[in-house]
């Protein structure tokens, strides 16, 4: 069958109304999903799952695809509003959303965020229909020392989210990789810091350190001082996000994009640090370096081209190798296996009616995904009237709601409240959340990764180094640091 | 509090830190098989390396520190009185213990909806009518979506149940 | 306590009723333990047998996944709930056979749970990569017992881990920690992946998880390990080669509760499986996936268990793999 017989085939499947609307549903349940703390994208997903066993398989596949994209611009709602992340892919977008929404920007906050995502949507489905096949084959060129070279490079992008001191910037990620060893030893299986608590042993949930971290914080502040922010704006204005300002970052964006592409691509890395590291290098080529942390608009911009670079990506070693690269695309291979497809080389010989279809239902989600995401704005709207003082309580129910629901743990609740007291401190200590939360997330892939090249080696250093790809990263690595010690001599010597 | 008494604080904390965990939690708390072929496959290689890195970043910022051009200027916006907000912190702090404590007892719907009228209550809202409302109406809520649209076993308690 | 009183006032508007306490059960939704996270194999087999099991039920099934600690966190969350049977778990191979084999620091053993059911057995197949010149058991025996191999895990003490222990064992490699390295993975997508890129060797897992990997020729049967043979899966059984011991080697999803579960509760759950297990739509989907249906007695269920846990047992003590940490 020729490319134009497969699009036809694919035409056929997806040229009707109802997968349109399956899409279309998809869509919307994700974002009110993405949009709420503690369901997030993958429990949106999860939840959606069994509706799908019924439908077409095509339909039932592309709710599903219209659920995780949903679910991840979603997630940007709550971080720009109240602070709180949806979704852990939107914790970057905090950083500069949120004190947009302060300053009475949300709505220009949110535009953006709807553009860039629809655009590093476009970029990312494009990516899987142009490159799928090669990307695919690259990815599984990814050992642990491959794993282990990447995620270093990744973790230098600690020094772009650190703010105005590097070192209280370590210690805040050094925070993060010890709270992060916590539960059971990988290799040997032997208990770290766990006490004999079984609740400890499965190690801190990730949503509840994410959520204490950011959310809480906000409602001790609060607490702390009641009035502060009487005579500041807290509305989600009168201003849209403007074609001028969008073509300002069109650039990030692209990049934004592309790197969620590459991360995407690879099993096992996630949306999260696709988004950091995203932030990290539009920070870094900006000339408005200085405004980044404190409500720059390309931020919230390249924080949400990298997450939603990764959901089409994501699909690349789904359908080419049958490989889930997280937790959402391991749910979405159920739905395609109680159809009875199963994703892989063959699926491309066998079902190629179905991945062409998919392919164009993608395309259609991008858009689907801007009308949808204009809606949802203005229907959480009136979240930025509320007044503060009974909004924070409102952060505090949903919180403990949403943290509960993560993994039916109230143990969890625990740990989400004393998460908030480290943050309320780290913020009086001027100590910045996000390299915690990137060492938090990548400290274990960074330790397992390195002690499973360790096993592979028999304990020789040798394998760190061992093909094209680990001397790759390794460079990156070493220009980063030292970029990052210039950077820094320089900035003492103009004080001295 | 100013900069240079924050890096002092935060330097003599990172110190101590290091010291506590390679002295006392890491030999104590973390358990390693004796029977380990290489020192760096050890459960406790990378908790010392962590321990180490933290000793050094807390150096770096003593040592930082010594140089004269810091300034002075405090650098957390000054609040108009300092001992009531303590003693707001202590009730929050309160609050957040008997929350999670009566969470699995008396089930999260009545515990949220205590918590949130407490919390109002302590930062003095000026809106107490449509706090108590909220505080009723928002874990009400919460519970009918969160049970039975996305399917959760929300905690319900010994005590009154809901449907 | 003003609040309490408009709390109850609201409830009672909303038509609560307070508990009786002797009513039928089940009177109100049971909530349903799965200690393994979503898109799992547990969790896909809870999931299915679920809506058979509703509709026989009556009552919702509420399914909530407690992960972590390889099925451990979620194991005590139901080992600690009120035995009054509204707090059920969806108990698995790695969960309540090789992990309290495994691991003296568990907070259970299997004394503390109840079980009224086994109703599904996943077989365990081991499988190479297509181009490592690995063609039977044979092959990868001589291998490992000359260079040495590798093989991948969902983590220690999960079932994979000890499967394929147990494979070398049973092929006769003495030493088989020494001479096949484990690799952890974090979870059984990353173990299969570990194969496919070429970090590990060989891995054992259960046949659902590694159907769609064989269908499309990436990687390469060379044992099964029950009697018959597993469709789809062109590789000689265990019974076929001589091991008939390793048909202990299988995995199981069943359901338990606390040790102190009535009578009365674990007898309703025996009628309810044997009824729900009937149903067409679940038998088709779960061969679908590989899965033998097979729903067993309280009594049965037990025993089996019992038997696998001590061949695990006997094998994790014979070898020192036990974790005392």
């Amino acid at each position: 069958m020729s490319v134009i017989d497969s699009i036809m085939a694919g035409l056929a499947l997806v040229g009707n109304v109802e997968a349109i609307v399956s899409l279309a549903i998809g869509i919307v349940i994700g974002v009110i999903g993405g949009a709420i703390p503690g369901i997030s994208a993958t429990m949106a997903v999860a939840l959606t799952l069994p509706f799908t066993f019924p439908m077409q398989p095509i339909n039932g596949i592309l709710l599903l695809l219209g659920v995780y994209k949903g679910g991840i611009f979603g997630g940007s709602i709550p971080a720009i509003l109240i602070k709180t992340p949806g979704t852990p892919a939107s914790s970057a977008t905090v950083l500069d959303g949120h004190p947009m929404a302060a300053r009475g920007e949300a709505g220009r906050a949110l535009g953006m965020a709807l553009w860039a995502s629809c655009t590093a949507d476009l970029i990312s489905n494009l990516a899987l229909i142009l490159f799928a096949g090669w990307l695919a084959s690259f990815a599984l060129s990814f050992g642990p020392p491959e794993f282990f070279a990447l995620i270093l490079f990744s973790l230098t992008i600690i020094a772009g989210v650190s703010g105005e001191s590097l070192l209280r910037g370590a210690l805040a990620a050094l925070l993060g990789l010890l709270l992060a060893t916590i539960g059971l030893d990988l290799v040997y299986g032997t208990n770290r810091f766990t006490f004999g608590d079984p609740n400890l042993m499965g190690g801190l949930n990730f949503i509840a350190v994410l959520i204490g971290l950011f959310a809480i914080p906000e409602v001790i502040n609060m607490v702390w001082n009641p009035t502060g922010h009487i005579g500041k704006v807290q509305a989600l204005g009168g201003k849209w996000v403007t074609f001028a300002e969008y073509k300002r970052c069109f650039r990030s964006i692209v990049r934004g994009s592309f790197i969620g592409v590459f991360l995407g691509a690879i099993p096992g890395i996630g949306a999260a640090p696709a988004a950091f590291l995203s932030y990290s290098e539009a920070r870094r080529k900006s000339p408005n370096k200085a405004n980044f942390g404190k409500g720059e608009i390309e931020g919230v911009a390249a924080s949400e081209a990298g997450n939603n670079g990764v959901a089409g990506a994501t699909l690349i070693p789904l359908l080419a190798l049958g490989v889930p690269g997280d937790v959402i695309t391991a749910i979405i291979i159920g739905a395609f296996m109680v159809h009875g497809l199963q994703p892989g080389p063959m699926m491309f010989v066998m079902n190629v009616d179905i991945i062409y279809g998919l392919f164009i239902g993608l395309i259609f989600s991008s858009g689907l995904l801007l009308i949808v995401g204009g809606l949802a704005i203005r229907g959480f709207k009136p979240v930025a009237d509320i007044p503060k003082r009974i909004l924070m309580p409102i952060v505090l129910v949903l919180c403990i709601y949403g943290v509960f629901a993560v993994n039916n743990n109230i143990f969890d609740v625990g740990v989400m409240f004393v998460m908030g007291w480290v943050g309320f401190f780290m913020s009086r200590y001027h100590i910045p959340a996000a390299p915690f939360l990137i060492a938090f997330i990548l400290g274990p892939l960074l330790e397992d990764n390195f002690r499973k090249s360790m096993l592979m080696s028999g304990g020789s250093p040798d394998v760190l180094l061992r093909g094209p790809i680990t001397w790759f990263f390794w460079a990156l690595t070493l220009i980063a640091v030292v970029a990052i010690a210039r950077g820094t001599l320089d900035k003492a010597r103009d004080k001295g | 509090m100013n900069k240079r008494a924050i890096q002092v604080q935060l330097g003599i904390g990172a110190c101590a830190a290091c010291l506590f965990l390679i002295l006392y939690a890491i030999p104590y708390w973390i358990s390693a098989p004796s029977n380990i072929r290489n020192i760096v496959l050890s459960p406790r290689f990378w908790p010392y390396a962590i321990a180490g890195l933290t000793g050094l970043v807390g150096l770096g910022m003593l040592f930082a520190n010594r140089k004269p051009d810091v300034d002075d200027a405090p650098v957390n916006d000054p609040i108009q009185d300092p001992q009531a907000g303590l003693i707001r912190l202590a009730g929050m702090a309160v609050l957040m213990t008997v929350t999670f404590w009566l969470l699995p007892r008396i089930g999260m719907v009545w515990t949220t909806m205590l918590a949130f009228a407490s919390l109002a209550f302590l930062v003095k809202t000026r809106h107490p009518k449509t706090a108590l409302i909220c505080a009723v109406t928002v874990p009400l809520l919460l519970y009918a979506f969160f049970a039975h649209v996305a399917g959760v076993a929300i905690p319900q308690g010994e005590f009154v149940r809901l449907p | 306590m003003k609040l309490r009183q408009l709390g109850a006032v609201c409830a009672l508007g909303l038509g609560v009723t307070a508990t009786a306490a002797l009513a039928e059960y089940p009177e109100r939704p049971i909530n349903m333990v799965i200690p393994y996270g979503a898109g799992g194999a547990t969790d896909i087999s809870a999931r299915t047998i679920a809506e058979p099991l509703g509709t026989v039920v009556g009552k919702p099934l509420v399914m909530s996944n407690i992960t972590g600690a390889g099925g451990a966190t979620g194991s005590v969350a139901v080992q600690n709930a009120k035995p009054d049977g509204y707090t059920m778990l969806f108990a698995r191979v790695g969960s309540h056979t090789v992990n309290p084999a495994m691991k003296a620091t568990l907070p259970y053993t299997l004394d503390d749970f109840r079980f009224v059911t086994v109703y599904e057995i996943n077989p365990v197949a081991c499988a190479v990569r297509p181009d490592s010149g690995i063609e039977t058991i044979e092959d990868l025996v001589a291998l490992t017992e000359s260079e040495g191999t590798s093989f991948s895990s969902s983590g220690v003490g999960s079932m994979l881990h000890l499967a394929a222990v147990m494979v070398l064992d049973e092929f006769g490699v003495e030493n088989p920690l020494d001479k096949a390295i484990h690799i952890p993975q974090g979870g059984g997508g990353e173990a299969a992946t570990a194969v496919l890129n070429g970090t590990v060797t060989f891995i054992c897992t259960n046949t659902s998880a590694l159907a769609n990997f064989v269908a499309n020729g990436q990687l390469k049967p060379i044992l099964v390990t029950t009697a018959e043979p597993v469709p789809g899966f062109d590789a000689p059984t265990a019974v076929e080669l001589g091991k008939p011991d390793l048909t202990q080697l299988v995995g199981w999803t069943g359901i338990a509760g606390p040790d102190d579960l009535p009578d009365d509760v674990a007898a309703k759950w025996g009628e309810w499986m044997a009824a729900a297990a009937g149903d067409e739509k679940f038998i088709a989907q779960m061969s679908a996936l590989g899965s033998v249906i097979n729903v067993m007695s309280p009594e049965e269920a037990n025993a089996f268990i019992q038997t696998q846990y001590e061949t695990f047992r006997a094998l994790v003590d014979k070898l020192g793999m036990r974790i005392e940490g």
